[in-house]
Parts: C-alpha cells; structure tokens; sequence
C-alpha cells in the first residue's frame, strides 16, 4: 500500500527529536499531556496564533519538510476535533459577550483543517490537501487517501498524519459522557484497573511516504476498518483481513493492541486476541497515548519505531510470550466500542 | 479504472426540499435569503440569511428521528441522505452491504448547539443529551446506525470545499476498487459558532449577497444539505444516470488562512487539474457553476483565476444568491444544481448581479437560458486555501477521452 | 491617565491580546509602525485591535480600513485614545 521513508511524532512520551521510551512518562490527573519540542521553524509571527493541536501537528511535519520539501505531493491530515480548544474559546467569547464584537483568530484556528492549511502554507505548498475528521477513524481514512494517491500517482510523495489534543474542555465533555476514569489512575495500571473508561491523552504523528522501498523504514501492507457494536463481527472482519493480507505460511510477530482500560471495551481487543489463538505476542500503547481519537497515527510511528530498531520497551508487553523478531505487526484499535481498525506493517525488506 | 456516473440525488435548502423544488426555484429565480423566522441569534433581524423553513420538530417527525442526540445538522443531512437512496432506489440489503460507501462532509456538525456545548464543556455533571453529538462525525455516525452501513464511512472538513472533496474521495474509493458505489454529500446548518465566525472577520453582507457585483458587501450564510448516490458503470446497465462525474482536483492555496491570493493560484490549479483529468480543454466547459461566494476577496480571485485559465470565460454564474452559502453543504448542493444544469440543458441566472468588478468585466448568467450543455464545472474554495473542482458531463455527449 | 502611562499600559495590552511572543512592551518604539514594516501585524491583527479598543475603551470603530488609519503607530493610537475613548 505504501512505504514510510521518515516518521515523526509528538506525544506525551520522549518521542520527538532524541527519542527515549524506555521510562514511562506518567499521567497528570488522569491526562497524558504532550511535551512540546520548541517550534524553532515556525516564526514566531504564526506560532503566536496557533493553538496545541496545531502547534503540535505542525511541529511534527516540520521535520519531515525539511527534508522533503520540494517533493511532497500532498498534505493529508486526520485529525476528529482540530483545534478544539480555540473552538471553545471562541464560543466562551460568543456567549460572554452576547454575541458582540469578537476576535477572530480562535474561530480561524479551530477548524479541523487548520492543522493541513497550516502545513501547507509553511512550505508553501499548493498540491493536495485534505482533512479527514471521523472520530475514532480519522487518521486510517488519511491513510488510506494517501494509498490511494500513490495507485493514482505512481512516483509522488505524501505527508500523511493524524492529530488531537486535549483541552480543558472537550475532556470535560468526554469526561461527562463516560468516557475518562472518574478515579485518579496511573497510567501504568490502566490495564488493571476494571473499571470502566480510559485516560485522556493527545498527540502528533506524521509520515512521509511514497511507493518507493529503497531505504524504507516500514510498509504498510494491510489497512481495514469498520463501524460495529458486536465484536463477533470485529472477529470475522480480522479474519478476512488475515485471509487478504498475510501472506501464506507468514506470520504476526506482535500484535500492538490499542487496549485502553475500558472494561467495556475489552471484549473487543479479547476477542482479536483469540483470532491470532494467543500465539502472538502482544503489546499496548495506550498507557503511553492515552486514549484519543487519533491514537492509531502514534501507535503507527511505534510500529515504525519497534520495526526500525528491533526493540520495544518492556512496559508495552502485555504477556510474558516474548518476540522472537520484529518483522510484521499488526495494529488493532477499536474507539469507543465503535469504530474498529487494523493496521498491518511490515519491514521494508529492499 | 471506472466511469464514476450519477444515479441518485437528495437536497435541501433554503429554495426547497427536495431536488424538484430546488429545481423550480431556480427556474424562478427564487431567492431563499432573506430574514431569520426561526434561528435564536443577535444578528436576526440584521443580517440575511439562507434559512430553511422547517423546524427541527417539524424533520424529527417526518423523518421519524426523535433519538433525544440528533441535532439540526443530523435533520437536514437524514432528509437529503434518504431522498439520494430513494433516488438511486438503493435496497436496504445493498445499504448494508460491504462495498457501499457513505462520505460526509460538514463544517459545523454538532455545534449548531452552540449554547449547549457551552453548558457541556463548563459543567461538572449532568451534561447533557448532545455530548457525543458535538462532532463533525456524529452525523454520518448516526446514519450508519440507522442503515446499519457496513462500508467505508468518512466524514471531511475542508471549509467550504468539504463535500466538494467528499465527492471526490467517494468516486476515488469506487475507482480503486474500496468500494462499489458511494454515497456522497455534506451538510451545514445555522450556527452561532459560524454566524460570529464570519461576522468577526467582516465578510457577512447586510444585504442579500452580490455575486462578482463591484458594489459587493460579503456573503450570506445559509443552510443545507444534498447527497448523490455514485457508481460505477459496470454496475449501472438499466439504471437512470443524471451525469458522468468525469474530473476532479484539489489543491491548496497557501496565501493566506483566510483569503484567496490575488492571482488565484489555488483556484486556477483546481480547475485546471480537474479540466486535465476529464481530458477536455478549456474551451469545452459549457458552465461554471462559481463558488461566487459574494465577498470582495473570493469573487475578484475566482474571476482572475478564471480569466487566466480560459481566457475567454464560459458562461458562469452563482447559485448562492439563491441560497446563501452553505458552507460544508456547498460542493454537494452545487453539485446537484451543475447536474440539473446538465440534465436539462439549461443554465439559471446569477442573482442580484448589476455592475461587473471593474478589474475584470466579467457578467455572470442573468436570465434564465436553454442552451446546450456538455460539461459543466463545479468549484469550491475554502479557508485553509483548499480549493476544489469537479466537473460532470452529459451523458448522450461524451467523446472519448484523450 | 497621563499620556506615557496611557502608552504603556497600551504596549502591554498589545502584547498580550496579540499574544506576541518574544517581545516585551518595553521593545515597542511609540514611532514604530505596527503594520507591514517594524511590529509586523497582519490584516487579521487590524480586526483583533479593533476589538480592543472596543473593550479595553469602549471606542467603535465600524470599518477594518478606517481602524488601519487610525492604527498605524503607538502615538496615534494613544492620541486617538485619549480622543475618543469612553471607559
């Protein structure tokens, strides 16, 4: 479907710049807030307006422009609610001032295709460019764009990502729908808490990729997803996408389960496991996120990150079954109990 | 890879409910803009806009939605989104099969509710029935629980280009084998967060809006919703086709956050892109349906941008002076109103028109007019400089392409 | 209010309405024109002053082109203060 040459992500984990995520970072009443690097590419002029998820999606292409500039292709971004927290603001000042005279800047920042616009106007970059914004399958929409571009375009490049911050609140509006743990938690013992809902988190993942695999850093090989409450349904649907897109006599060396704490929810990552009959090995990365919409897009730089460097931090395993090698990974996600994903990738073997 | 062809069609809008009505008001020159009668705002009786007649009581009922979380913007879309299936005479075994595709688009979704998600996001308990509504996808959500949609289901926010871009992804997903046939639209409806939006950056007409008018204040906001049904032509043997979608192209601006560069850059490459991918030259477009949103910025850009690519300007014109701009909604209803354009080899006058910009000269269609039409372009622009073109073609008209 | 407080208490407020990072109200020259050349604003800037004025003043400025005539220095905005303000 695609190779990702160069991969870049800003989360609540030392991920950016000098990567380091052996220590877990830990949760601030029950939030996984992002470090942010110090935007020395954005002027200063620009930086001023933008708010996090901007700043933060912005951040992470950066680098990747750098690099590529003059060949990238298009700009795809998935993110579920862009710039949230000058939304908000802009419908605090609506209604403390009675609908009066506003300032525009947070109303022209908090549309979900600021982040893509933002990117695109820093590189001065007119081709292609486009949001996606369902929720829990956002950035796997981007991404499948971005595999369509390339049957489209055979030798273009994309910048693909996916992003969503935390504000003060939208987590109170998740909090209030059930879907943030009531009780203070630490992020390493989400997965033993049993009780119901997650923590919140946030986060930037972009990647650079084309149709070339010389020095590639992964493939992916396999995208699906779908909309269900039923988690049979989520089972059949990982066994069509194993009968498509493994190989015969291949095999799963990990599976990166985006498991978040949600006793609801665990039906569904239960019911994955027992498709791949316990036999792989499996890892979660949610208590390094958090929970949001756009999570897979970081759970993808991590696929990247473990296939790369052969290596993956104890914290993330899940069971003692170690793995033998780190060539094929299987991401699974199901947001909410509604939206489901998988994600298959691979290393790229030149 | 396939011909994309149109089989279905539902819209809603200030100047009807449905395709036929919006038909008939165009034939009539039909302004739908005009005074607020139903939506709470300070700006009701000072400015225009595009509002639709019907309370949100009057929809759950006709559409028997009364789940307590649907808003406005849920209404309009289900309204649209179940003429486009009855259209298309879409089965419900076919709606839920896996290769049927539904692509969304608006730019408001659920903060149409605008003083509740002010409560929501400040409250401590007790919130309220809307809290998993306030998104861009809780309304393609609710439709794929409500048809039990089993395909790909994506929602876009691109501004004012966003079904624009719907469309396009839909017709993408069916030519590179995701899908068998999409369902492609988008929505807005009146919101407090827009309304303010735009009046804070000054671009909200006191008057009915001018389109490509020198005297032009700005635009006016307006709602609605339109859906078409896409398929494949392997697919769509005995089936009645409205139009061949047969090119597309999106790009982006990357002047401004909020305004188009003079020269139209982002424009001129949308159009120009869709024109090489229909394979036609410029002098074959019949029509320019224009984004002519009525604000001093878009229309002088778009006229340039227009100028510069076909030199000699095909007719054109704005069917927001009809019904307001309608923000996510605007690529799909325009969309509709280019295919009714071809099917009835008629162009509808541009409204409210009196004085060309100077700089440019450019009269936009002024009268009702039978002509032949063979392809037809469509074109939104948006803030973030996300510019999208598509361009449909007359069926008994299509030449081979190059 | 004296017209040097009245300048000064307009550079902070400048800088934090705008959020204007990395400049200090004290690095504002009461001659250096805002827009285009020295402090740099944008036309969005132009609309964001406009509302201050509003708020912090109480002074209406109807029209985004009249506001740049008024909004072109420290010292003219000062003065215009002082002129019209009523708050």
């Amino acid at each position: 479907m695609l190779y990702i040459h160069q991969a870049s992500c800003i989360s609540p984990q030392q991920t950016f710049a000098a990567v380091e995520i052996d220590q877990l970072r830990e949760a601030v009443n029950n939030k996984l807030q992002v470090i942010e690097p110090s935007y020395d590419g954005i002027p200063s002029g620009i930086l001023r307006r933008m708010g996090k998820a901007i700043r933060i999606g912005v951040g992470t292409a950066l680098p990747l422009i750098k690099e590529n500039n003059t060949s990238i292709d298009g700009i795809i971004i998935g993110t579920a609610n862009g710039g949230m927290e000058d939304c908000i603001k802009f419908l605090n000042q609506i209604i403390d001032y009675n609908e009066g005279l506003l300032t525009p800047t947070n109303f022209v920042q908090s549309t979900t295709n600021a982040v893509a616009a933002q990117i695109g106007l820093l590189s001065a970059n007119k081709s292609y460019n486009t949001t996606h914004v369902h929720r829990g399958l956002a950035f796997e929409n981007a991404l499948l764009d971005a595999g369509m571009l390339l049957k489209e375009n055979a030798v273009a490049n994309y910048l693909v990502g996916g992003v969503d911050e935390i504000s003060a609140y939208n987590y109170n509006i998740e909090f209030l729908d059930g879907w943030y743990k009531k009780e203070p938690i630490a992020a390493a013992d989400l997965y033993i808490s049993h009780t119901i809902a997650s923590i919140a988190g946030e986060g930037a993942a972009m990647f650079f990729v084309n149709n070339d695999n010389t020095n590639a850093t992964a493939k992916v090989t396999g995208l699906q997803f779908l909309h269900t409450e039923d988690e049979q349904l989520v089972a059949e649907q990982l066994n069509l996408f194993l009968e498509k897109y493994l190989p015969a006599g291949e095999k799963i060396d990990l599976l990166l389960s985006g498991e978040n704490g949600d006793s609801r929810l665990i039906k569904y990552y239960n019911a994955c496991e027992n498709v791949l009959n316990k036999q792989v090995p499996v890892a979660r990365f949610k208590h390094m996120t958090g929970e949001y919409p756009t999570s897979s897009a970081a759970a993808l730089w991590l696929a990247c990150f473990i296939l790369k460097g052969q290596w993956m931090p104890q914290h993330m395993l899940k069971y003692t079954l170690v793995p033998s090698n780190f060539n094929r990974v299987l991401i699974h996600n199901s947001y909410k109990g509604q939206q489901h994903s998988f994600m298959m990738v691979e290393k790229a073997v030149v | 890879m396939s011909r994309i062809f149109v089989t279905g069609m539902g819209s809603i809008s200030a100047i009807g409910n449905s395709v036929t009505e919006n038909h008939k008001a165009l034939l009539k020159g039909k302004c739908g803009i005009g005074p607020l009668e139903m939506f709470p705002t300070r700006y009701a009786s000072l400015l225009p806009f595009g509002e639709i007649k019907l309370t949100n009581t009057f929809l759950q009922e006709k559409l028997q939605a009364h789940e307590p979380e649907l808003t406005r913007t849920t209404l309009l879309a289900l309204h649209a989104f179940e003429e486009a299936i009855a259209d298309a005479q879409l089965s419900p075994q076919l709606l839920k099969s896996f290769d049927t595709a539904l692509i969304g688009a608006t730019t408001v979704g659920g903060m149409c509710l605008t003083d509740e998600l002010y409560r929501d996001a400040n409250k401590t308990e007790n919130g309220s029935a809307y809290l998993s509504s306030y998104d861009c996808a809780s309304v393609n959500m609710y439709l794929q629980k409500r048809y039990g949609i089993n395909g790909i289901i994506n929602t876009i926010n691109t501004a004012c280009s966003s079904s624009a871009n719907a469309i396009l992804y839909g017709a993408r997903l069916i030519k590179n084998g995701w899908a068998e046939r999409a369902i492609v639209g988008g929505v807005d409806s009146l919101a407090k967060f827009t309304i303010n939006g735009f009046n804070s950056l000054h671009i909200l007409s006191p008057d009915i809006c001018t389109p490509f008018d020198e005297q032009r204040k700005g635009l006016n906001l307006g709602e609605a919703a339109a859906f078409l049904v896409l398929e494949k032509e392997e697919a769509v043997a005995g089936k009645r086709c409205y139009a061949e979608l047969t090119g597309y192209c999106n790009t982006n601006d990357a002047f401004h956050a909020s305004s188009l560069s003079e020269e139209g850059d982002g424009p001129y490459l949308s159009m120009k892109g869709a024109l090489d991918m229909a394979g036609i030259l410029p002098e074959a477009v019949s029509f320019i349906n224009a984004h002519g949103t009525g604000t001093e910025n878009n229309d002088l850009s778009e006229s340039r941008a227009m100028m510069r690519l076909f030199g000699n300007v095909p007719a054109f014109a704005s069917t927001k002076s009809n019904t307001g701009h309608t923000l996510g909604a605007a690529g799909a209803i325009e969309a509709v109103y280019s295919i009714l354009n071809l099917a009835h080899q008629e162009v509808y006058a541009s409204l409210n028109f009196k004085q060309p910009i100077e700089a440019t000269g450019l009269q936009p269609v002024q009268s009702y007019t039978k002509m032949p039409l063979e392809h037809v372009m469509s074109n939104s622009f948006g803030f973030g400089g996300n510019c999208a073109s598509l361009i449909f073609s007359a069926l008994n008209e299509i030449k081979s392409k190059k | 209010m004296e017209t040097v407080q009245l300048k000064q208490q307009l550079k902070k407020q400048i800088v934090e309405f705008l959020n204007l990072i990395n400049v200090k109200p004290e690095d504002i020259k009461d001659d250096e024109p805002l827009f285009g050349t020295g402090l740099g604003l944008d036309s969005i800037d132009s609309i964001e002053l406009i509302v201050l004025l509003s708020r912090e003043y109480g002074i209406t400025i109807q029209d985004p082109k009249e506001g740049r005539k008024i909004l072109v220095d420290i010292n003219t905005m000062a003065d215009y203060i002082e002129k019209n303000r009523t708050k």
